[in-house]
């Protein structure tokens, strides 16, 4: 039951935009990573590249699964979610017409996950009570924060083995960010997840971050091998922490 | 002159006609509702639906109805060639605004002409023992040939309904023009979700347009009566929710017939663009939009 995500050398752009330069990293089974870089240096194409939404032009990304190797450049995006991927996106995408319930339910569109609908729907609305009090509600009406549970919810809907989470803490006042977060850490431990997030708060993230990568302007800067390491980084002391 | 029991009758013959209307635009429910596609060629294939249903009715005498669930995967599967063409031809470009209606348009014209050259203009009509019949409860009659079409197109209705809210199926086709990034990212391809739903639409003709000419002599031509009442309907239901739907065409159908009984028949058609242009300047997501 082992898992890796082997990122080497991506590189990725939209037309003559380049927003990826050799981008290479790796993920563990069970780790939790961060992706830690402010707006427009990349981290959304980056995940979009593992999702299949962007193609890379050169380079590999290799999910590998109980002893397959995948290579996820050469697949869609709908094969990549039914190999257990799940993204939360940035801006959330929910279907706004749709019922929360509905919203979750689609999120076991995939086969192996409408098995164990009944169980994780049971545990979506334990995690998140809020969401079972609105469950026949628009999604579209509700509040950022509530959205953002909901989002959440429905990726792991599809019971996945990798949970990619793009920038968990836009749009949220500050307690829901912390909130959040912790639920990303509380969700993992259970589900025995392994979680790449993306994420411009770098307190937030180095909360329930094994380790992270610091990407500027579409390069990994910094290989965070420990949460001590990020923070003794220089680029980090200037950046986040204003020292 | 106004009385009780033409007034009752009015509205109870409303009714069965607006159940009726229902069946023509469950189909564009689906396409144009959910999926955005404007297919003016809809009340084309309910035509072809009648004739369906009246080839095999005139040839081997089989029940309309019957012709018309059993030519429902044939339909389907013309659904589905249809959506692969106009995708690969105009969405995926992104030129389906104008030109995906031409081809629609030419769609209309070519089925139209297709019938006139085999079939002539001449009405056709098809022979059910229901269809000459009628029930009398109290002084409201309920004629048959009305009567099975109401009752065939509420099963129809609420069959699509259960379809479109409770299968994952459904939910993904309720789903993909909201946001199709989003519905890839839960592990539905768009593209087979739309040609799937496109199919179903297509099938629903095959059962409306037996209903159709049950209820009266078809020729190729009369779709065009349709295409604006099938557009006015879905708006009116708030766009692809299914329940707004039915409503919207019994209301319809209640308000062409009062007018009719009590203004005179050429007024009906004005209703339905009457109450849709009502309905656009006065609440755009329609009685019933989410």
């Amino acid at each position: 039951m082992a898992l890796s995500l082997e990122i080497r050398g991506v590189e990725a752009g939209y037309g003559a935009v380049r927003a990826l330069h050799g981008v290479s990293l790796d993920i563990r089974d069970t780790e939790t990573v961060a992706l830690l870089g402010t707006n427009g240096n990349g981290k959304s194409t980056l995940m979009k590249c593992v999702m299949g939404m962007v193609r890379p032009t050169q380079g590999s990304i290799v999910l590998g699964l109980d002893g397959a190797q995948h290579d996820l450049t050469r697949l869609s995006t709908e094969q990549i979610v039914n190999l257990g991927v799940a993204l939360v996106p940035e801006g959330r995408r929910l279907f706004p017409k749709l019922t929360v319930q509905e919203n979750l339910l689609l999120g076991a569109f995939r086969p192996l996950a409408r098995g164990a609908i009944a169980k994780n729907l049971a545990f979506c609305y334990e995690a998140f009570p809020v969401l079972q009090e609105r469950r026949r509600q628009l999604a579209g009406s509700m509040s950022g924060g509530q959205q953002q549970m909901l989002a959440i919810a429905r990726a792991l809907m599809s019971a996945p083995r990798l949970l990619l989470v793009d920038e968990p803490s836009v749009g949220l006042a500050p307690i829901l960010v912390s909130s959040t977060v912790s639920k990303i850490k509380e969700l993992k431990e259970r589900y025995g997840l392994t979680v790449l997030m993306a994420e411009q708060n770098f307190h937030q993230a180095i909360r329930i971050a094994d380790r992270g990568y610091i990407i500027v302007h579409g390069e990994i800067v910094f290989d965070g091998r420990s949460v001590a390491e990020l923070e003794q980084n220089d680029l980090v002391k200037r950046y986040y922490l204003g020292t | 002159m106004f009385s009780a029991d033409l007034f009752a009758n009015a509205v109870v013959s409303g009714l069965l006609l607006g159940g009726f209307y229902a069946a023509v635009a469950i189909g564009l429910a689906i396409v144009f509702g959910q999926l955005d596609i404007v297919n003016i060629a809809h009340p084309a294939f309910i035509i072809a639906g009648s004739y369906t249903a009246y080839i095999f009715n005139s040839t081997f005498g089989f029940d309309p109805v019957l012709v018309g669930v059993a030519a429902m995967p044939v339909f389907f599967a013309v659904g589905v060639a249809i959506y692969r063409i106009y995708y690969a031809a105009f969405e995926r470009t992104g030129q389906e605004s104008l030109s995906g209606l031409a081809f629609f348009f030419g769609l209309m014209f070519i089925i139209e002409v297709s019938l006139i050259l085999v079939y002539g203009v001449d009405y056709r009509l098809v022979s059910a023992g229901y269809a000459t019949g009628a029930l009398s409860i109290g002084f409201v009659d309920l004629p048959g040939r009305m009567l099975v079409p109401f009752l065939v197109a509420l099963a129809l209705t609420g069959l699509i309904w259960l379809y479109l809210s409770r299968t994952f199926m459904g939910r993904a086709i309720q789903a993909v023009a909201q946001d199709r990034g989003a519905l890839q990212l839960m592990g539905a391809d768009p593209i087979r979700i739309k040609q799937w739903a496109f199919g179903i639409g297509i099938a629903t003709a095959a059962v409306a347009g037996a209903l159709l000419i049950i209820i009266g002599p078809v020729e190729p031509s009369v779709g065009r009566q349709y295409i604006g009442r099938a557009f006015a309907i879905v708006v009116l239901g708030g766009m692809g929710s299914i329940q707004g739907m039915l409503i919207a065409a019994l209301l319809l159908g209640v308000v062409e017939n009062m007018v009719a009984t009590f203004y005179g028949p050429s007024w009906a058609p004005a209703v339905s663009f009457g109450i849709l242009l009502l309905t656009l300047a006065f609440r755009p997501a329609g009685l019933f939009g989410r």
